[in-house]
């Protein structure tokens, strides 16, 4: 019993020698882009000796708008880029809500700026706020590089309108897809104005140098990010579409072939935006999280069939070329720090949970799946899972609702009474919104501090 | 995963948007105090400290060029260059002026203007140009500082030199092209207008004057291409008729070509000013 004991302390040391939890860098992040915010608004200060009147306020502050909107949009753009820090350190759900928020924020930011704009420009011309919309057009015929920037700025628009929450579930994924990339376009268009008749950029040539350098090192990291490492790692790994599994009713598991494939350094917990090179669906790609450790010559994702794209994956023929960008997400193992793990499942959301049930180092009960799903039979992957836990020593609970359609008891206390120390766990969580809401919950009553639940979100 | 309140964060958002701008707008003065100083304590720039030197030699009291203090304004700065010769003002630059957004235009609208305005008055006694009064302003406080530091440096050497500053007031023929057709004043004369920028291009008008009445009027410069070849047939002919028979710049502008009336008009009001004076 005290070898035993002993044995289990002494792996149990042995696994936490090889947890180095890495803390996220957003925080970092963040600061500094409120750093920037307040240096973009220094060079306004810098600039604007005084401010005579209401016209000059109103003026004014259409600059500031301005100013701070053509910040915001190079980093719009960058959150985007796929850069790995953002996309393997603070985790790609992360950023897209940044990148979601910031966008918003930015697109009310640059109607703010049009409005006071040429609301001072009618006033200083000795019209009236009535005049505004003839002021606009005869600002775009007459200031340079205006037309370029309302076409810009007609895009964002479209491009807003696209995205707002019941536009976007009522118009195809590919098609808001699509417009979205507009906005490659429109940030190009509306760039010049800010060069040519921004005030700060006309007077001050280092403020001018350093609006191209941040644009400018954007676009870089666009081009390599997005455009060159995918093609990079396409050509070096030449993937095919080996086999499709059908797991359980509606879910599906793709085998996935190539070469080198452990070069890519996947890590179980990791997704990659797959692209099948097949009849319709080559022009859009789609986030599946691995549901298996990756293997030097095979990957394996896992996929429930709710949209036309994931029906689509069960026709796959063996021999389809496959096109892959990433890995991306941050839920992996760097996030423990603790040697318990709790990894708790929601429905499909089992596929990396799975991956990181396999891999994730413990001793015998350091680690624990909880599976929750509508019916035994969705329980997807449960053998592997099953044998998992039994090669491990690791414990696997599922819960399911109850034949009257009753949904199961997941609060703090039955958490509690399964598993007596959970406060001292990591909590690995994936599945949907309302279901990692609740769990988020009852982990939180009983005892978890929030900085030790690690949950993946793609819902906005 | 805590709990997201879009609501609440889009008024957070607003508010703190909202009152970061408006505190910062707040926080600037009304009047600019630095501009002050520089007004009060006249820069000396290189040019300028030439001319105490310049006071050994006998006749020219301050010649070369001078630069004024830099005034700044709402826009930008403006800073004026005078080029003196015997005392007197040949020439007015600015080598600053507010630019970006409608800047330029009223820039390239006002200057022109102030610099020939200043030759012309040979002080910094001119008019605003309208719809340019924060660029005007910067200008004529530039401007006297320049005129300041010119009779400083001319008071320096005036013991040696003749007072040429008093002598021959303006002769009209200041900044714009007047030149005349005969040798006493009453004959006819023909004064061409400074240039007026429309947004079609430049304008500008000829005028011959005689026993000061406008005789003929004609527009040497006018909006080409496009559209504006129609305009500028259409409307410079009766432009001309009209400005014939008012003898002033107070005369209707052409309908549909507004644009090219007013440019006409102004420079038409530059014509009648360096006619007059």
């Amino acid at each position: 019993m005290t070898t035993t004991l002993a044995g289990g302390r002494a792996a149990r040391r042995q696994t936490m020698r090889r947890i180095r939890p890495r803390r996220s860098p957003a925080t970092v992040l963040l600061l500094a882009v409120f750093a920037g915010a307040v240096g973009v608004l220094w060079l306004w200060w810098h600039n604007t000796p005084s401010i005579a009147d209401q016209n000059g306020k109103i003026l004014n502050a259409g600059r500031i708008t301005g100013l701070l909107a053509g910040y915001l949009m190079a980093l719009v753009v960058l959150q985007m880029a796929r850069v790995p820090a953002l996309e393997r350190r603070v985790g790609s759900d992360r950023v897209a809500r940044w990148h979601a928020m910031s966008g918003r924020y930015t697109l009310c930011l640059i109607v703010a700026h049009i409005f006071l704009t040429m609301w001072g420009y009618a006033l200083q011309a000795g019209k009236s706020l009535g005049d505004i919309v003839q002021q606009t057009i005869d600002s775009i015929n007459q200031l340079p590089d205006m037309g370029k920037a309302a076409i810009g700025t007609g895009l964002f628009v479209l491009i807003g309108l696209t995205s707002i929450g019941p536009v976007r579930r009522r118009i195809p994924y590919d098609t808001w897809y699509h417009v979205h990339l507009l906005t490659y376009a429109a940030v190009f268009l509306t760039f010049w104005h800010q060069i040519t008749t921004g005030n700060d950029f006309a007077v001050e040539p280092t403020a001018k140098t350093f609006w191209y350098a941040l644009y400018g090192s954007v676009t870089a990291l666009v081009i390599w990010y997005r455009i060159l490492t995918p093609i990079r790692l396409n050509m070096r790994h030449r993937m095919r579409v080996e086999a499709v599994i059908e797991e359980t009713p509606g879910i599906v598991s793709v085998l996935i072939g190539g070469r080198k494939l452990h070069r890519m350094g996947a890590e179980a917990g990791q997704f990659f935006r797959w692209r099948f090179l097949a009849p319709g669906m080559r022009f859009s790609s789609h986030p599946y999280s691995l549901s298996a450790a990756p293997r030097p010559d095979m990957l394996r994702i896992t996929v429930k069939a709710i949209g036309d794209h994931s029906a689509r994956l069960r026709e796959l023929t063996p021999g389809t070329k496959v096109w892959a960008e990433g890995p991306y997400g941050a839920m992996t193992a760097q996030r423990r720090s603790r040697g318990k793990v709790l990894l708790v499942a929601g429905g499909v959301g089992i596929t990396p949970m799975r991956a990181l049930f396999e891999t994730l180092p413990g001793a015998s009960g350091d680690i624990t799946l909880l599976y929750r799903a509508n019916t035994t039979q969705d329980l997807a992957l449960w053998d592997e899972l099953a044998a998992i836990a039994d090669d491990r020593g690791a414990r696997l609970m599922y819960a399911v609702n109850s034949p009257d359609g009753e949904r199961p008891d997941i609060s703090a206390d039955r958490l509690r009474q399964k598993l007596p120390d959970i406060e001292q766990h990591d909590v690995f969580m994936c599945g949907p919104a309302g279901f990692a809401q609740g769990v988020y919950e009852a982990l939180r009553g009983a005892g978890v501090p929030a900085r030790r639940i690690h949950h993946e979100s793609f819902e906005m | 995963m805590k709990k997201s309140h879009p609501i609440r964060r889009v008024v957070l958002a607003t508010a703190a948007t909202v009152s970061g701008v408006v505190l910062l707008l707040s926080l600037k003065p009304a009047s600019d105090p630095g501009a002050q100083a520089a007004g009060a304590t006249p820069q000396q720039t290189a040019a300028a400290q030439e001319s105490p030197q310049g006071g050994a030699s006998a006749a020219g009291s301050a010649n070369g060029t001078i630069d004024g203090a830099v005034a700044q304004t709402q826009y930008g700065n403006v800073q004026v260059r005078l080029t003196v010769a015997n005392g007197k003002i040949t020439k007015a630059d600015a080598i600053q002026a507010p630019k970006g957004g409608t800047s330029d235009q009223k820039t390239a609208l006002s200057i022109p203007k102030l610099t020939q305005e200043t030759v012309a008055a040979q002080s910094a006694k001119i008019d605003s140009v309208s719809g340019a009064t924060y660029t005007s302003n910067g200008y004529k406080q530039s401007l006297q500082s320049a005129i300041d530091k010119m009779k400083a440096s001319a008071g320096t050497s005036q013991g040696s030199g003749s007072s040429q500053g008093s002598a021959s007031p303006s002769q009209g023929s200041g900044g714009g092209s007047g030149s005349g057709t005969g040798s006493g004043s009453a004959q006819a004369k023909t004064v061409t207008g400074s240039v007026a920028q429309t947004q079609y291009g430049p304008v500008q008008v000829r005028i011959t004057v005689s026993n000061g009445k406008i005789t003929k009027a004609d527009a040497v410069q006018a909006p080409k291409g496009g559209l504006s070849d129609q305009k500028t047939a259409m409307a410079v002919p009766k432009l001309n008729q009209e400005a014939v028979a008012a003898g002033s710049a107070k005369i209707d502008s052409v309908s549909g070509a507004t644009y090219t009336s007013s440019g006409y008009k102004q420079s038409l009001q530059s014509a009648l000013d360096q006619a007059g004076g």
